[in-house]
């Protein structure tokens, strides 16, 4: 199924390959090439919405591995991302390390608070296990508006550009090549994970609990693995975006947020590599369209309710997210999948 | 001193409220095990359209009130009928993930239909407040509380003599004994989830009579509900009457003791604090089914 008829494997290392025919390499050199000389042809505009689907996209394929792989539903996960954004400011701006520290610290700060919220998914799953994730959320949320010593008023904090050693990453191209870089290590590393123990023992879990513990999987060491996995990702992305943005505030983690990921995982397909970045692509996009069409028909029709503007994206965000659940709980992923089945096959389908 | 029992009546009928909105998602809970995460939004919508019933369009509260249940009503069976229908039988993550659509759904329609940010509902309960020992409170907080007692000993008796009450309760003991019976199961999700929204809906116009219709304190009142059923455990019909008074205590007590000792609007994280340690000590809540499940 996922290779092309006649292709056979006969070394261990051509099994294990992820980029097996010509075709797979000469479309990963041809994105690449494209993705790395994007910032020629992309305008400013265009780079920035990039460089958020690159952020998103790593927070995401974090919680993939959480809720997708290991099955724990986390609702709190834009938390996570607001420990590792303040802990990165914190470790960059008041202590003046180096900007590696920061994002290396951010990621294991988040992933530590998430096995602290993730201990009663030891004891608790389904519904229970999304409660206490929400109350992660908001307890999180919470100290950072009010630990003002160490976040600022409110909790806004301004954040210096990400650096290493001399050079200061301050333009939004430099950004992107930053963001573009980790994206790909975060996807790589992901993918591979998935594929050792620790991988097929998430999916083990997610499957059925019981027969994993009975299999011999360490159910407390592989949960809390997943919780710190997940959250570390969350961190990464979180340190990028304070770094990029230059401001933090609270509002920037939100618990729609963290709905939102929930949403771009289904969308895109639990459980596959590449399932988060369609997510995130299709509803950044989504975003980014009625953005730019709701004012043209909010003038177009002047009879519109007056809070179209605000109101549609998260009207349509909600209706995308249960339309996918009920027509095409697995994604768009598998649409993919029988796109490239069809593709093989044409024009003998059978 | 006075403060105190102040805070006590408050805090209790408060708690009443939540309990009330709590009784909505444990009523879902039991008869087709589906989380409803979107109550805090189905309280939202349901009070800003009684806004809209009884500001905008004036009604008086007699034409006004019962218009909102029938749209309550309506709203239940049509979330039940078009979303949670379908995906009978699919995993507790999709009907988790399926409600969080419909609250993002919801907040976004009452974002389009109602862009203001704060209202409030004409006043339907005597303004005048009353006098209880030294403490002076409005009488709405009064009024809420004997509504959401009157409403809990209804659905009680309900649920107790009423056919379809039995029939509800039946379906939440074995699904399949019910079907056998003759008791179509889909009709019996379709009413709990009328249900639900009608209890949410009474609540919300409660709630917002005390204060103000605005987002943020509405959909809070849904994570309130959700700190409610899990302290009073998820199946217990009781545990929200007893739970969702010990939340609301601990809210207007906490927040009026602890602001002075630690930071400013602890209020606002103490149902949640109650989760966590809930679900350390003892997940299944104080009256829930103690479910032997091993993890």
């Amino acid at each position: 199924m996922s290779l092309p008829a006649g292709i056979r494997n006969y070394t261990y290392a051509e099994d294990m390959a992820i980029f097996r025919t010509k075709t797979h390499w000469f479309f990963l050199i041809a994105l690449l090439l494209v993705l790395f000389t994007a910032p020629f042809w992309f305008g400013n505009h265009w780079l920035s919405i990039a460089n958020r689907i690159g952020i998103t996209i790593i927070a995401v394929t974090g919680l993939n591995i959480l809720t997708g792989y290991c099955g724990q539903l986390s609702i709190g996960h834009a938390g996570f991302m607001a420990v590792g954004a303040y802990t990165s400011a914190v470790l960059v701006g008041r202590l003046d390390l180096p900007f590696i520290v920061g994002l290396l610290g951010a990621g294991v700060l988040a992933g530590l608070i998430g096995i602290i919220f993730g201990m009663p998914s030891l004891r608790v799953k389904g519904f229970y296990l999304a409660i206490t994730t929400i109350a992660a959320q908001f307890i999180i949320i919470w100290v950072i508006e009010h630990w003002t010593s160490v976040t600022g008023p409110n909790g806004i904090m301004d954040v210096s550009p990400a650096s290493f050693g001399g050079i200061v990453l301050k333009t939004i191209t430099s950004e992107f090549y930053l963001i573009l870089g980790i994206t790909i290590i975060a996807i790589f590393a992901v993918k591979n994970l998935a594929r050792t123990r620790i991988g097929r023992a998430f999916v083990a879990i997610r499957d059925n609990d019981l027969a994993a513990e009975v299999m011999g999987v360490n159910l407390f060491r592989y949960k809390l693995t997943a919780f710190f996995i997940g959250c570390f990702f969350a961190g990464i992305a979180g340190s990028l975006l304070a770094h990029t943005s230059r401001a933090i505030s609270p509002d920037y983690f939100q618990f729609k947020d963290s709905i939102l990921f929930i949403g771009m995982i289904i969308i895109g397909g639990l459980g596959t590599t590449i399932g988060p970045i369609l997510g995130v692509v299709f509803i950044r996009l989504l975003d980014e369209l009625v953005t730019q069409l709701s004012p043209t028909l909010q003038n177009a029709f002047p009879d519109l309710l007056p809070g179209f503007t605000s109101g549609i994206a998260p009207m349509l965000f909600g209706l995308v997210i249960v339309l996918f659940l009920i027509f095409e709980p697995r994604g768009l992923a598998h649409r993919w999948q029988l796109f490239k089945a069809a593709y093989r096959y044409w024009p003998f389908s059978y | 001193m006075a403060e105190l029992l102040q805070y006590v009546i408050t805090g209790v009928s408060l708690g009443m409220v939540y309990a009330l909105i709590a009784l909505g998602f444990v009523l879902i809970w039991k008869s087709s095990s589906v989380a409803n995460l979107a109550l805090g939004q189905i309280v939202l919508i349901s009070s800003w359209f009684a806004y809209g019933m009884l500001a905008q369009a004036g009604l008086p509260p007699w034409l006004g009130i019962p218009l909102v249940i029938v749209f309550a009503l309506a709203l239940g069976w049509v979330i039940e009928r078009f979303t949670l229908r379908p995906l009978i039988g699919q995993p507790i993550l999709s009907l988790i993930a399926v409600t969080l659509g419909l609250a993002y759904f919801f907040e976004g329609l009452v974002g389009i239909i109602w862009p203001k940010s704060l209202a409030s509902l004409p006043p339907l309960f005597p303004q005048d407040p009353v006098h209880i020992g030294t403490a002076v409170i409005k009488q709405e907080f009064l009024w809420a509380a004997v509504i959401a007692l009157v409403l809990f000993g209804l659905l009680s008796l309900f649920f107790r003599y009423h056919k379809s009450g039995i029939a509800m309760r039946a379906t939440a003991d074995d699904q399949m004994a019910v079907q056998a019976c003759g008791i179509p199961v889909t009709r019996i999700f379709s009413q709990s989830w009328m249900f639900a929204c009608v209890i949410a809906a009474i609540g919300g116009i409660l709630i917002s009579s005390i204060g103000n219709i605005s987002k943020a304190p509405l959909v809070e009142t849904g994570l309130q509900a959700f700190s409610v059923v899990i302290l009073g455990g998820l199946d217990s019909f009781v545990g929200c009457m007893v739970a969702g008074p010990i939340i609301g205590l601990a809210e207007t007590i906490g927040g009026g003791y602890l602001t002075k000792l630690t930071w400013e609007g602890i209020k606002e994280v103490i149902p949640f604090v109650i989760i966590i340690i809930v679900m350390i000590i003892r997940p299944y809540g104080l009256f829930g089914e103690r479910r032997i499940e091993r993890i």
